[in-house]
């Protein structure tokens, strides 16, 4: 940056400028196409978001104005997208119940409930439907009518008779007869031409779906004439009904269900709620539940230890048996290294779904390969400890040639000279290695070490695939015994009886917060392991 | 430490395309290529998955926006333009619902879209596409979503003509029917038998006795080495254990008087279900039923030959087939002291989405269509289920003798309960049949299972 002045345009050749602008214009038609298709969902608030980065993008790059922020403001636009949002919809996702049962509005629950009841009457007419409008009339902004046929009983007479239908049509005013003049029926016995009227086809009715799916001919008592498909109709009733007054859901035979705590539950506290509940804002339940439901805390405790005990060993081994295999590969004298060190990294290359799933077969005790070949009997994926043993070494295989890669790179950048220099002062191979070696091996890698562990803590791959968490405890079929805090939340979140999202948010933000401090803790360490230099 | 964090940063930024363009020749600033380096190994596949990682409970909201099926389907295909039906299913089904929609094109003009979504990810997608006002119109499905279904408004109901419904085996209406209403029109009935080596074990069974019994001969005859090829697994199988578990009672939830299970309560540590708990700790310790077959090894080890017995369900046909078994279906057999086993049937159905931009469409596709022979032998011949439709199960049953057999091994079957409460159920109750055939005390861990159980349920 210093050797040039920060001149305009001086040295800028015309491709880059058309290229700048180009990618100007592209990020803003981009973001003009999605506020489009925002609008038409509703989405303001991504409308929002992406007016303020096209006028970011503007006001940065197009008017140089804000030009120091050149570099930051992509990053910036990414990180508040990827990461912030994410933690703050998380966080907001907590405080509230939302998951199974709970996902929709209260409104739309409302809604929904009285949707889901509408039930036919019992042993009512059905009747063959054509949706129609007054001719002459827009398909979009008409009124609409329905053209209704049914079989004529015995006797029957009337000028609204045809071919033995009966023929009426039905307004938002209520049943008329069809007077049956000029009218034609088509095969299935549905209306196909009246005076006056234009019969829609089903793709043209289809303009209207959601007016024709809301459209209900009243008959005396309540019940309503409504489309069952696009041929026909039925007489139904809404069973359920919503008093908003008293904030109650009165079923037909009279049973009142009261809003609590996201769902409509039977007034007299007999019999379950309505199925269909709500999202609702709970303050710190979650929280307070992780801590309080006994089940629950217990779990969490013997989880948050395991969540432990798994990272650290982890790390321990592949570091261990990593850097081994580096000190052995990085020996001078030993021949073909290329070829072994390619090797090596073969179980680093192949992704975990194929190596984890694999070893998760190779571990089944009466057919698996380990107990095959070794001859023993041990229950691998059924008893807690050897279920914790074979995730600890799934993921030494998975885990150590990335070890024996960085440690192979740190140890060819460290001097011959100290080496040289430490055996001039009479310091054994042992004493080399443990004195100048690792010490020097460690600043280069703790920062990895760190990330590692880190990364391990939240492993959700290899234990998911592995053993799922498996084996749990007799009482609990919530908490493994090789589970992950990570996994346990994914558990709750998405695999347990009903989903409780809100709930596992709230353990997301506690895994979150202490991956948080223990990395802090660790990046405080390694910094210590600097200082050596 | 702050050296590496900038440098990081500096290395992630620079990659971006938009730097480039900032009307700045090519700087030589040193920490670039320094950071370049350092940042190739850690971040990239490290911190970067941990992070993603950390956001579990992300994945379905996003899901219902970018997941394989969705994308599209979010798109015009399923909405606005009204002339298109979009229907969800897997692969196989995909492949022959596809040609079976062309009748329903030339009556009505309407084109039909069929895409593919996997089998294990459709019913979750399902579930975020529509609730974020997105997903297809019509989707193919078990009936035992439709409690969870409801629960989050994402079906709409079917109204059938009562004529309509009466043409289908009765047990399968019940089945997608969810508080008195139908949500669903279903295709086909399906439900676990004993599928046999008919080379090694010509004769069948007359009992569970009998079945353990000639397996353990063949197994010291060295003909077979499993007396029975079963799904159980680490985690336990409560779909493929409930057979023995419901031989003396109705083994989960007490039946209601007007058919279905009432949901309020569970009857896990009833006497019925315990004695049928012990059948299967009996079933354990002769080495009949063992966590360790699961799905990944059930029924490759019925075709190598390696159990002349395999309780399994239609879909094992088609492998059975291509390895060439001289196979037979029937019943599971019932236990000597009076047991009878009964199966849970399971029905696939087509659910109309509640947010459906095209109601009418895909309630005529389902009600008119649907319950045509057409299209439920069509499904039949891709996935070998047999068909809901009575007249359409006569049919197949005269070219493939198997129907036949799955009919009668599916008599007295309940089907699977739709209640978002026996998603309570399965882990409980699934992990104890695992731990009873593993050695644990039928009663006793039937009572904990009963109490988990209970707990869930009295939640909520």
């Amino acid at each position: 940056m210093s050797q040039a002045p920060v001149g305009q345009s001086v040295a800028t050749p015309a491709w880059v400028v058309a290229t700048k602008w180009l990618l100007i214009a592209l990020t803003v038609l981009g973001c003009t196409y999605l506020s489009w298709r925002a609008v038409e969902a509703g989405s303001w608030l991504i409308v929002t978001v992406a007016a303020f980065i096209a006028m970011a993008v503007l006001v940065v790059y197009a008017t140089g104005r804000g030009i120091t922020l050149k570099y930051l403001l992509p990053g910036l636009i990414l990180l508040t997208l990827f990461q912030m949002w994410p933690i703050a919809y998380t966080v907001a996702t907590a405080f509230t119940n939302y998951g199974d049962g709970h996902s929709l509005t209260k409104e739309q629950a409302i809604e929904a409930v009285q949707a889901q009841s509408v039930r036919p009457e019992p042993d009512s007419a059905r009747y063959g439907m054509s949706v129609a409008i007054p001719e002459g009339e827009t398909i979009a902004e008409a009124d609409l009518a329905l053209l209704l046929s049914r079989p004529a009983a015995e006797g029957t007479s009337g000028d609204n008779l045809l071919e033995g239908q009966e023929l009426f049509v039905g307004t938002l005013e209520g049943l008329e007869p069809l007077p049956a003049d000029g009218v034609t029926l088509r095969g299935n016995g549905t209306v196909g031409e009246a005076p006056g009227f234009q019969v829609l086809t089903l793709v043209e009715a289809n303009e209207r779906a959601q007016d024709v799916a809301e459209f209900a001919v009243p008959l005396e008592g309540g019940a309503g004439i409504k489309a069952a498909t696009g041929t026909q109709a039925f007489v139904g009733r809404t069973t359920t009904t919503y008093d908003a007054a008293a904030d109650t859901m009165t079923t037909i035979d009279g049973t009142v269900y009261v809003a609590h705590e996201g769902n409509f539950v039977p007034q007299d506290g007999q019999g379950p709620p309505l199925p269909t509940g709500w999202t609702e804002n709970v303050g710190f339940d979650n929280f307070s539940s992780i801590f309080t439901d006994s089940t629950l805390r217990s779990g969490f405790l013997k989880i948050f230890l395991w969540n432990l005990a798994f990272p650290l060993l982890s790390v321990g081994s592949t570091f261990i048996l990593g850097m081994l295999l580096a000190l052995l590969f990085n020996d001078p004298r030993l021949k073909g290294k290329g070829l072994y060190r390619s090797l090596l990294i073969l179980p680093y290359a192949l992704p975990i779904f194929v190596t984890a799933i694999v070893w998760s077969a190779m571990f089944n005790q009466d057919f698996g390969m380990i107990n095959d070949v070794t001859g023993l009997n041990i229950n691998w994926l059924g008893d807690p400890w050897p279920a914790r043993a074979a995730v600890l070494i799934t993921n030494l295989w998975l885990g150590f040639p990335y070890m024996f890669l960085i440690c192979t790179g740190a140890l060819q950048s460290i001097p011959n000279d100290v080496k040289e220099a430490a055996s001039v002062d009479g310091a054994g191979p042992i004493r080399t290695l443990w004195s100048v070696t690792m010490p020097l091996l460690l600043v280069a890698v703790g920062p990895l070490l760190v990330a590692s562990f880190a990364f391990n803590f939240n492993n959700f791959g290899l234990i998911y695939l592995l053993t799922g968490g498996r084996p749990f405890e007799a009482t609990n079929s919530q908490v493994g015994n090789t589970d992950l805090l990570i996994t346990f939340a994914y558990r709750l979140a998405m695999e347990s009886g009903s989903p409780n999202i809100g709930l596992a948010s709230a353990v997301s933000i506690i895994i979150f917060l202490i991956v948080g401090v223990l990395s802090y803790g660790m990046f405080r360490q390694s910094k210590a392991l600097e200082e050596v230099n | 430490m702050k050296r590496t964090t900038g440098a990081i940063a500096m290395a992630g930024i620079t990659a971006l395309l938009l730097t480039a363009c900032g009307g700045d020749t090519e700087s030589d600033d040193p920490t670039t290529p320094a950071g370049g380096e350092e940042e190739s190994e850690a971040p990239a596949d490290d911190a970067g998955e941990a992070t993603d990682e950390g956001e579990a409970a992300e994945e379905t909201a996003a899901e219902g926006e970018g997941g394989d099926g969705a994308e599209e389907t979010a798109g015009p295909p399923a909405a606005s333009d009204g002339t298109s039906l979009v229907i969800w299913a897997d692969d196989l089904r995909a492949a022959a619902i596809e040609p079976l929609t062309e009748t329903f094109t030339a009556d009505t003009g309407v084109e039909v879209t069929v895409q593919i979504v996997a089998q294990e990810k459709l019913r979750e997608q399902f579930k975020d596409a529509v609730g974020q006002g997105a997903g297809p119109d019509v989707t193919i499905g078990a009936h035992d979503w439709l409690g969870e279904l409801v629960q989050n408004n994402v079906v709409a109901p079917v109204q059938i003509a009562p004529e309509v419904a009466e043409q289908f085996v009765p047990e399968s209406i019940e089945a997608v029917t969810f508080e008195g209403q139908v949500y669903a029109v279903p295709y086909s009935v399906e439900s676990l038998a004993l599928i046999r080596n008919a080379d090694l074990a010509p004769e069948v069974p007359a009992s569970m006795e009998e079945l353990v019994t000639d397996g353990e001969a063949l197994v010291e005859a060295g003909d077979t080495e499993l007396v029975l090829a079963q799904e159980l697994g680490k985690e336990g199988n409560a779909y493929s254990m409930y057979p023995y578990l419901a031989a003396y009672g109705p083994g989960i939830f007490p039946l209601l008087e007007e058919g279905g299970f009432d949901g309020s309560q569970s009857i896990l540590d009833s006497p019925e279900t315990i004695q049928g708990a012990e059948k299967l700790a009996w079933l354990g310790e002769v080495g009949a039923l063992s966590t360790n077959q699961d799905a990944s090894n059930v029924i490759p080890n019925f075709i190598d030959g390696k159990a002349a017995y395999m309780v399994s369900g239609p879909w094992a046909i088609d492998q059975i087939t291509e390895g060439g078994i001289n196979y037979a279906i029937d019943p599971i057999p019932d236990f000597e002291d009076g047991g009878e086993t009964s199966p849970f049937l399971g029905v696939q159905a087509f659910y109309v989405s509640a947010e459906s931009l095209n109601p009418q469409i895909a309630q005529t596709f389902v009600q008119e269509y649907v319950p045509t022979e057409e299209i439920q032998v069509g499904m039949f011949e891709a996935d070998r289920r047999p068909p809901a439709l009575s007249a359409a199960a006569e049919q197949v049953q005269a070219q493939d003798p198997d129907v036949e057999a799955w009919a009668t091994a599916a008599e007295g079957g309940l089907p699977m309960p739709n209640i978002p409460q026996m998603n309570a159920v399965w882990g409980p109750l699934g992990k104890a049949t695992a731990d009873i055939v593993d050695g644990a005390d039928a009663a006793e861990r039937m009572g904990t299972a009963q109490t988990e159980v209970a707990a869930a349920l009295g939640g909520k």
